[in-house]
């Protein structure tokens, strides 16, 4: 309902993992069934799978429980809080990260799709302690609000000014059509999008 | 009167956020991303059911989960929770828990709606928690079940409470809230014509994007709370009465949340299971909402119904206005559910009657400006459509209808006329406005509407402390929390501006009760305006003592504090708005979209041109949402809600969102802190009845029902 525009390179990559990777391995056992005790046991121990991915240019082996999604992954496990949750189910884009460059919603992505990936937090947009230039736009137009879609609405516009890098208004709306401002900051987030393109004087 | 504002040092210009940086990098630290060593989870069981009776909870299966650490119930968690249920939109305070017939607790027996609390687990994983509700067994007796206020006042209607469906008030009075002024009836008699028309509005979230959760950590007999909360002294007040403590024992504590747009200036349902929890677990417990259970807690804009009648000369003098109006509260009266815009008018004859009712759809809560949108929507509609059937222009309408100061209630200023002037002039009124609605020929019709408006800009009393080291270097400390507007600079530049200093040499401290000061909470837009009084207060009295002492030297501080209670002598303090917006209507598709949207405000000086730019321009968009799409939709054959999610409410994206102009009249009356008045509530107030206003110029179709969206208004348009 929300996007009924064409489709863009930016388009969120939905909930289903990509083609070439594994589906997760375990079932979801029945619960209150005959078979309580079998699921009852999977609860306390649940299949974990061993990946490894590189998340803001550091390389992680790690086992993860394959009920877990990628922001969960992120947030308790790695220690980046930065990426937020919002609604868990696809709607609003507050946990938007960059995977393998493309935007997802980390809600609806389980952690063991992301086995090799390169993922990008907010937390690795500064490099050496300098805002990229997005961020100091963000800074510069008072894009956050309340803060908490602002993670995911940076993530969505670095994949943007990385394929379009000066982007003009209706194109950063096309973009970042998946990612919610209750705040209904949109005019702010929008013009501090415009205005790191211009920053970058159209390099990406 | 007023004065043009004199330039100023700090306060004026435009400033980033001092907490800018740990915004934009992930750093800014949300109660969600807390972790304390030990940790639990928790999740909340809901009802299924618009109405039942819990005859039997199992939680034998749940307990036995290795990993879970406590199941709760209302068999086992008798915690009352005040501010869920206080009768009106008072504070929660020792007298009204003394009084009120109307108990609310963190788990109720019966459940009178879909999503009221049934049981509640922690757990040592998440997901551990989630699967231990599964394993809860209720046996409910089903009981039936009313969603409209019409209906659940019918004699024969089930009963939500034993004292019947209509709301009690804090005096446990149980009546229409009538406010009568003047004589209704001579001012009918008055008038050559009568108009009556129905509205009504449907039910609006405020949707703010962080679910609602709250970590509890005990340790002996104290309890530190960390949750998103508007107003962290309120907060602390009420999780003190209601787990039977004394204040001291409580400490709330927020630097960031994700929104809020007025729910959470008082504790919520969350803090108390959290904190119970961790009182059976001895353990610090996180308790999370998902979005499902966030939406169907207590909540925002409550559904009216509105009918008007509307008496008028033939020279377009209102002569008596009546409104006899409905609200519907949910099955607990967690706000007043008032409908406001009657007394926008000079007209001396109104007659108001507000009967607030409960039902069996979600708890109605506190919405950015509570009272006002809809009501203004429902009365600006219908002298819309007056001015159009007297064949006068409604700005002149306005003008000629508008309250004015007078002998009796004199203002600290008055700007509407001002406003509206120059919102005729930038939006270009008179050329975008139809003489004739509806008279665009082809399926692509536009047409203009405009709104007006004056809100609270009430002084009131705040705390701030301020102290400076011998490095001078100041640190301020002001009980605020930063919910979205910028609270945390706003207080910190009305402090360098008093105190002479760049704003980077002092600090704020705010968003914990162990170390700051009562503040008034982000509600009622009173933060600016009170608290900002306090800490310029504070400041002079540190002045004060730097004038007899000198600065201090060595480990020596020097500590000023101030709880001012600043009056108006009587004049009323408010602040004023026009909005002017262009709409083109799809009349084969039904849609709309907005071509041209200006927004007019003086809201005294302003203190952050920017921060304050875009609390209007986030408003009006939240505003247009409640004009064309958002609604928590019930099926009434089952009681359950159907729209529990961005998506099914449609709320704005990207694309939605045409440019806002905002335009501000800086004025400075003499009161406030340097003369700020209100702006994060006004904002919003204006949207559905200018927007609606201009549906009916371009369509000639006059919208009653908001949100207008596509279905309602291709029905008005078949």
């Amino acid at each position: 309902m929300h996007d009924t525009s064409d489709a863009s390179s930016f388009r969120h990559q939905g909930t289903h993992p990509p083609a070439d990777q594994h589906s997760p391995s375990a079932t979801v056992p029945a619960l209150g069934s005959a078979s309580a005790d079998a699921a009852t046991a999977a609860l306390i121990a649940p299949a974990r799978t061993g990946i490894s991915l590189t998340v803001n240019g550091v390389r992680h082996r790690i086992d993860v429980e394959d009920r877990w999604t990628l922001v969960e992954l992120l947030r308790d496990h790695l220690d980046l809080t930065g990426t937020k949750i919002g609604c868990d189910r696809s709607e609003c884009g507050a946990c938007t990260v960059l995977l393998n460059e493309q935007p997802v919603y980390a809600c609806s992505h389980l952690a063991v799709w992301a086995d090799g990936a390169d993922v990008q937090t907010v937390e690795g947009l500064a490099r050496d302690g300098q805002l990229s230039p997005l961020q100091q736009a963000f800074i510069d137009h008072n894009a956050p609000q309340c803060g908490f879609c602002t993670p995911g609405q940076l993530m969505t516009a670095t994949a943007l000014l990385n394929t379009v890098p000066r982007p003009d208004a209706e194109q950063v709306k096309q973009a970042l059509v998946g990612n919610l401002c209750r705040c209904s900051n949109y005019n702010a987030i929008v013009e501090a999008v415009v205005a790191a393109g211009a920053y970058q004087g159209g390099a990406a | 009167m007023s004065a043009a504002v004199q330039p100023l040092t700090t306060i004026g210009h435009v400033t980033p956020r001092v907490d800018a940086i740990a915004r934009v990098t992930g750093q800014a630290q949300y109660t969600n991303d807390l972790k304390l060593p030990g940790m639990l989870y928790a999740r909340v069981l809901r009802s299924p059911h618009p109405h039942a009776r819990i005859r039997r909870i199992d939680t034998s299966a749940a307990t036995r989960l290795p990993g879970v650490r406590a199941v709760i119930t209302h068999e086992t968690a008798h915690v009352v929770w005040g501010a869920g249920a206080v009768a009106g939109g008072r504070q929660y305070n020792d007298a009204i828990k003394a009084r009120t017939r109307q108990r609310r607790y963190i788990f109720n027996n019966p459940v009178r709606c879909v999503g009221d609390a049934v049981a509640a687990v922690a757990a040592t994983d998440r997901h551990l928690a989630e699967q231990a509700l599964a394993l809860i067994r209720v046996d409910y007796e089903v009981l039936p079940f009313v969603l409209e206020p019409e209906a659940a006042l019918a004699a024969d209607a089930p009963l939500i409470w034993p004292e019947g469906n209509l709301c009690l008030d804090v005096d446990n009075n149980c009546a229409p809230v009538v406010s009568d002024h003047g004589d209704i009836a001579a001012g009918f008699a008055a008038a050559d014509q009568v108009f009556t028309q129905r509205y009504d509005t449907g039910f609006v979230h405020n949707a703010q994007l962080e679910p609602r959760c709250a970590l509890a950590h005990w340790q002996g007999e104290t309890l530190t709370l960390y949750t998103p909360s508007q107003g962290i002294a309120n907060c602390r007040h009420d999780m003190a009465r209601d787990l039977g403590l004394e204040d001291h024992q409580v400490r709330v504590v927020c630097h960031y949340m994700g929104g809020g747009f007025g729910n959470k200036n008082q504790n919520q349902d969350a803090d108390l299971i959290a904190a119970t929890l961790s009182r059976h677990t001895n353990a610090p417990v996180m308790l999370e909402y998902t979005r499902r259970d966030d939406w169907l807690g207590m909540h925002g804009r409550w559904p009216t119904v509105q009918q008007y009648k509307v008496g008028v000369t033939n020279d377009g003098t209102v002569t008596a206005i009546q409104l006899i109006g409905y609200s519907g509260m949910g099955p607990y009266r967690k706000n007043a559910g008032g409908i406001s815009g009657l007394e926008l008018y000079a007209c001396p004859n109104r007659y108001r009657s507000l009967t607030p009712v409960y039902t069996n759809r979600t708890t109605s809560g506190n919405f950015r400006a509570p009272s006002e949108p809809h009501g203004v929507y429902g009365i600006q509609s219908i002298m819309d459509d007056i001015a159009y059937k007297l064949g006068m222009d409604p700005v002149a309408f306005t003008v000629k209808n508008m309250l004015r100061p007078t002998a009796e209630q004199p203002f600290t200023n008055y700007s509407l006329d001002a406003c509206i002037q120059l919102g005729v002039d930038q939006f270009d009124w008179q050329a975008r406005r139809k003489v004739i609605p509806g008279s665009d020929a082809g399926p692509l019709k536009r047409g203009a509407g405009f709104s007006f408006m004056m809100f609270r800009a009430a002084l009131g009393t705040s705390s701030a402390i301020v102290h400076v080291d011998a490095q001078q270097r100041y640190t301020l400390f002001v009980g605020v929390t930063d919910v979205g507007p910028g609270a945390k600079t706003t207080m910190g530049m009305i402090a360098a501006e008093a105190l002479g200093v760049p704003l980077s040499h002092v600090d704020v401290v705010s968003g914990d009760t162990d170390r700051c000061p009562y503040s008034v909470g982000e509600s009622g837009s009173r933060t600016t305006i009170m608290t900002g009084m306090a800490v310029v207060e504070a400041v002079q009295n540190l002045q004060h003592q730097i004038a007899a002492q000198g600065m201090p030297t060595g480990n020596d501080v020097l500590v000023a504090s101030a709880t001012p209670a600043p009056t108006t002598a009587g004049k009323a303090r408010q602040c004023f708005g026009a909005h002017f917006v262009e709409v083109e209507v799809d009349t084969r598709l039904g849609t709309t979209r907005i071509t041209k949207y200006v927004a007019i405000h003086e809201s005294g000086r302003i203190i952050n041109p920017q921060t304050a730019r875009d609390q209007i321009r986030g408003a009006v968009l939240q505003g247009i949402g409640q004009a064309l799409h958002e609604d928590l939709l019930y099926d009434p054959a089952s009681g359950q809600p159907l729209t529990t999610g961005y998506y099914r409410a449609r709320h704005l994206t990207h694309l939605d969102v045409p440019t806002i102009e905002v335009h501000f009249l800086e004025v400075d009356d003499g009161y406030g802190p340097f003369g700020a008045k209100t702006i994060g509530e006004s904002g919003i107030i204006l949207a559905p009845a200018a927007v609606a206003n201009a549906i009916f110029n371009a369509t000639g179709i006059r919208m009653t029902s908001l949100p207008m969206t596509r279905d309602k208004l291709l029905g008005a348009l078949a």
